[in-house]
């Protein structure tokens, strides 16, 4: 329906001016059971059109939350507008984009559209809490979270480019505390699904138990944990640890809005930022011969989607862009212009950033520790456009003589990602991916990550 | 304001017709105008017309929601029965409940109508007024918008509350340079209903913009001490809001792990704090006038002089747990200034960190938390030397906010807030 529309409206763009007419639809469902109580039951329906035009290189952008050739007709006409305001106030000249290829990508693949009922979301997330509520009493308390997202997109651009795409995702949170000896309450989380539907990712509970009961002897060892020490020390990251240090300590600083924006990797293209064990990816749609967690095969701006490369043995070798950016630096835009909901403008955004795999194995790398940490997840990341990161470790273990020892309670590893990056002397042979999580720069966007374990030098906090 | 009413009037119908006992349906249309500055040059005008309806029904005690954004019949019909499909898969809960009717009101204020003209003009006056007075800061991107909103709440108690307002924000990223040298980005935002002032002298932006240049060569510490921590009233909001999320939020209290959720009536922090949700403060530009739960909002005091008043809960929590809703569901955080001068406050101190910015993991339940103090400085015999790089702190927030050494006169506001500048003892630096 929303392609038969766009088609209508094509010849309603602007002469002599670049225009991009998106229509998108948002969904998301979601049910929360906190205790048992069903605090959270709720579905979201969001769909739109917005135009973006392009004049001399300042953009005029409009949306309307209407699926139709009124609202497509009201959307062109302010965009164009904004975007005449804008060459009046401060334009730059003149300034034209190449203009892209002529070409029609539709993928909306991305799982099948099955969009299950609510009762599906409650009674999966029923299973699973009745599960653990029999089975593990001791618990002080359990969080269980059903949800589902998808973004649909049909855009056309004046240039001929045009396309339709999927992305759907979904997954189950599960969130336990419990108490130590001396009262004190820890928490431990997991995570399960990812691209597709809800009904395809969650068919059975029963799957997911062995995994619960892992959880839960993890939290248990939590409560008998230590503080880490604080200060320098060896560590290895894992493969989840990694994929955020990507994403937020690398990939960020290499988007080319924030290289503008004044980041530290606008004086590093070309050197060395890391050990030359680290080479690190972009990946558009496809990662290792397999659909990446959450596939890209066309942007927002019409730009086909390809990969990136950021790191290529230890040197810096690329940023991402959109079509503006790319004119900007000499380089190719690849695809990484993205949209969250139809009244966002695209923004240069990460699809599935990744560090590669390298040789070592796991076991080995956590062996080669005398006196360090072996870090295993994460429940937030930031990153500073200095390379300054910080990651919130909610589960690691102490490693001693090569040994892993015992839990860490909750702490903070922070470090320089091009200063970090040249301390990894150990990577191991195989990936880790996640996607649960939004990455936030103006507007969310899901976005996939991953990477090895890595064994390398950072700060810990604790005591 | 008529087709918001008439239509929520519709839904409601058509929500008790299909079946549901109790309905509310809130309903908006909003109209953005928005400068976008990035990497320091103007990029992207955008203009945003909105609207959606988040309606939610209820019978015997079960409940469901739905939120689309269109308004037309079709939409509606299937937006109702999706609704009633939600809410017939929910489990029966009696503490669902629906604000009874007291009084109705009609809101308007704020600047209801965009100047577009002078936002541009505040919007460049301040992009002009960083490249003359702060040559070194690059500005990462800028957002000035402004929105206009009309909306409408109603339940099937009879309660309505219409409301339009008006608004402008400014939301400002940065970093300051010296060839490859940089400092650490940093934020400045602003809510406000009228464009009177320039943008640089509002807040806390001029401030802001000065600490950024004087951190562009940071001095990295060796060794770790505990010591004082002055939180400049930015950093003092977000330590606060992450206390009260961490000891006394719905959900930590519905959970039971919450460390406040039984200290109703007794002393939480030091006697010096008083924390308040206040959305009627003067210094507040458009604060909250209706609760998330359909009620008129109301001022409070959270926390007076050290003891917890009152907990800041929802209905539903409230109801679940045998306690009192909040009474208002704003942000709109107000914490009672000091006796001493800011100046006096820092002379005070012999040995701390100014944390301009944290960066931290999610604390424990137990309010352990550790991170990296960004855009920070040292405080060494009692002044501010040295800005400071991969300095780490860490502590506990229910020790830190009995340990308050002392706030502010001074108190900066950014439209949403009002908070002074507040000193804690018991934080651990470390450094390299």
């Amino acid at each position: 329906m929303l392609q038969d529309c766009v088609k209508e409206l094509r010849p309603l763009f602007l002469p002599g001016a670049h225009t991009e007419l998106r229509v998108q639809e948002n969904r998301s469902r979601r049910a929360v059971l906190i205790g048992g109580d069903l605090t959270g039951n709720a579905r979201s329906e969001t769909s739109g059109i917005s135009a973006r035009v392009e004049k001399n290189g300042l953009y005029g952008f409009s949306s309307v939350a209407d699926v139709s050739p009124e609202a497509a007709r009201e959307v062109l006409i302010a965009a164009g507008d904004n975007a005449r305001f804008m060459d009046a106030h401060c334009g730059r000249g003149e300034h034209r984009l190449p203009p892209l290829p002529q070409h029609r990508i539709d993928r909306t693949d991305a799982g099948q559209d099955s969009d299950p009922e609510q009762r599906m979301y409650i009674d999966f997330a029923r299973d699973v809490d009745a599960y653990v509520a029999e089975k593990y009493k001791s618990l002080s308390s359990r969080r269980i979270i059903t949800v589902a997202d998808s973004m649909e997109k049909v855009l056309a651009t004046s240039d001929g480019a045009s396309g339709s795409t999927r992305i759907a995702r979904s997954y189950l949170f599960l969130m336990f505390d419990a108490a130590a000896k001396d009262g004190t309450i820890y928490e431990m989380f997991t995570a399960f699904g990812g691209s597709g539907d809800f009904d395809r990712n969650f068919r059975d509970p029963t799957a997911l138990y062995a995994d619960i009961d892992d959880l839960y002897e993890r939290l248990m060892k939590k409560c008998e944990g230590v503080h880490a020490n604080a200060g320098p020390c060896t560590c290895v990251l894992s493969g989840e640890l990694s994929g955020m240090l990507a994403h937020e300590a690398v990939g960020h600083t290499v988007e080319a809005d924030l290289v503008l924006g004044g980041s530290v990797a606008a004086h590093s293209l070309g050197h060395t930022v890391a050990s030359p064990l680290v080479s690190m990816t972009d990946f558009a749609h496809t990662a290792f011969g397999a659909p990446a967690p959450l596939p890209v095969y066309l942007d927002d701006e019409g730009t086909p989607a390809r990969d990136v490369e950021l790191i290529r043995d230890g040197v810096l070798v690329g940023y991402m862009n959109n079509r503006d950016s790319a004119q900007h630096f000499g380089m190719e835009p690849a695809g990484n212009a993205r949209a969250y909901e139809f009244s966002d403008e695209p923004l240069i955004r990460m699809r599935n950033t990744a560090v590669l795999p390298g040789t070592s194995k796991l076991e080995d790398m956590i062996r080669s520790v005398d006196d360090g940490y072996y870090l295993v997840r994460s429940n937030n990341g930031q990153a500073d456009t200095t390379g300054e990161f910080m990651f919130g470790i909610t589960e690691g273990y102490e490693i001693k003589h090569g040994k892993i020892g015992r839990a860490l309670y909750d702490t903070t590893i922070s470090g320089v990602a091009f200063e970090m990056l040249k301390t990894v002397d150990m990577v191991s042979d195989k990936m880790t991916w996640i996607s649960a999580g939004m990455c936030g720069k103006k507007q969310p966007m899901p976005v996939g990550m991953g990477g090895p374990a890595l064994r390398c030098r950072v700060m810990i906090g604790g005591r | 304001m008529e087709e918001l009413r008439k239509t929520a009037a519709d839904v409601l119908a058509r929500l008790k017709e299909a079946g549901a006992d109790r309905a509310v349906c809130r309903i908006y249309r909003s109209e953005t105008q928005e400068f976008n500055v990035d990497g320091g040059t103007f990029s992207l005008f955008r203009t945003l017309f909105d609207k959606g309806i988040i309606m939610t029904a209820y019978r015997d005690g079960r409940k469901g929601s739905v939120s689309i954004n269109r308004f037309d019949t079709k939409a509606l019909d299937e937006a109702v029965a999706n609704c009633i499909s939600v809410m017939t898969s929910g489990e029966p809960d009696p503490a669902w409940e629906i604000a009874p009717l007291t009084e109705n009101a009609t809101f308007r204020e704020g600047a209801l109508v965009c100047d577009t003209e002078l936002l541009f003009s505040r919007t460049k006056e301040l992009l002009d007024t960083i490249a003359a007075r702060h040559p070194s800061v690059v500005v990462e991107q800028m957002i000035a918008s402004h929105t206009k909103s009309r909306s409408v709440f109603v339940n099937t108690n009879g309660v309505e509350y219409q409301s339009e307002r008006g608004g402008y924000d400014l939301d400002l990223t940065y970093s300051a340079h010296d060839g490859e040298a940089t400092s650490s980005f940093f934020g400045s935002t602003l809510l406000t209903a009228d464009l009177d002032a320039p943008f640089y002298e509002r807040g806390s932006v001029r401030r802001d913009l000065e600490d950024v240049e004087r951190q562009i060569h940071p001095r990295a510490i060796s060794g770790k001490f505990e010591g004082t921590v002055l939180l400049p009233p930015s950093c003092f909001s977000e330590f606060l809001w992450s206390a009260i999320s961490n000891y006394v939020s719905d959900t930590v209290v519905l959970d039971g792990t919450g460390l406040w959720c039984r200290k109703l009536g007794e002393r939480v922090t030091h006697e010096g704090l008083t924390v308040s949700l206040r959305p009627y403060d003067k210094a507040v530009a458009l604060g909250e006038r209706v609760t998330d739960d359909g009620f008129i909002a109301q001022d409070y005091n959270m926390i007076e002089n050290g003891v917890l008043q009152v907990l800041p809960l929802s209905l539903y929590v409230a109801n679940k747990t045998g306690g009192l809703r909040a009474p208002n569901s704003s942000g709109n955080l107000v914490v009672a200034p000091g006796t001493e001068n800011l100046a006096d406050l820092i002379a005070g101190i012999s040995h701390g960190i100014v944390v301009g910015r944290f960066s931290g993991g999610s604390p424990g339940a137990n309010g352990d938390f550790s991170g990296v103090a960004k855009n920070s400085f040292l405080i060494e015999d009692g002044k501010i030397t040295d800005a400071v790089s991969e300095t780490m702190i860490s502590g506990n927030m229910q020790t830190l906010l009995y340990d308050l050494h002392g706030l502010s006169r001074e108190t900066e506001c950014d439209g949403t807030s009002v908070l002074p500048w507040a000193a804690f003892g018991s934080v651990t630096v470390s450094g390299k």
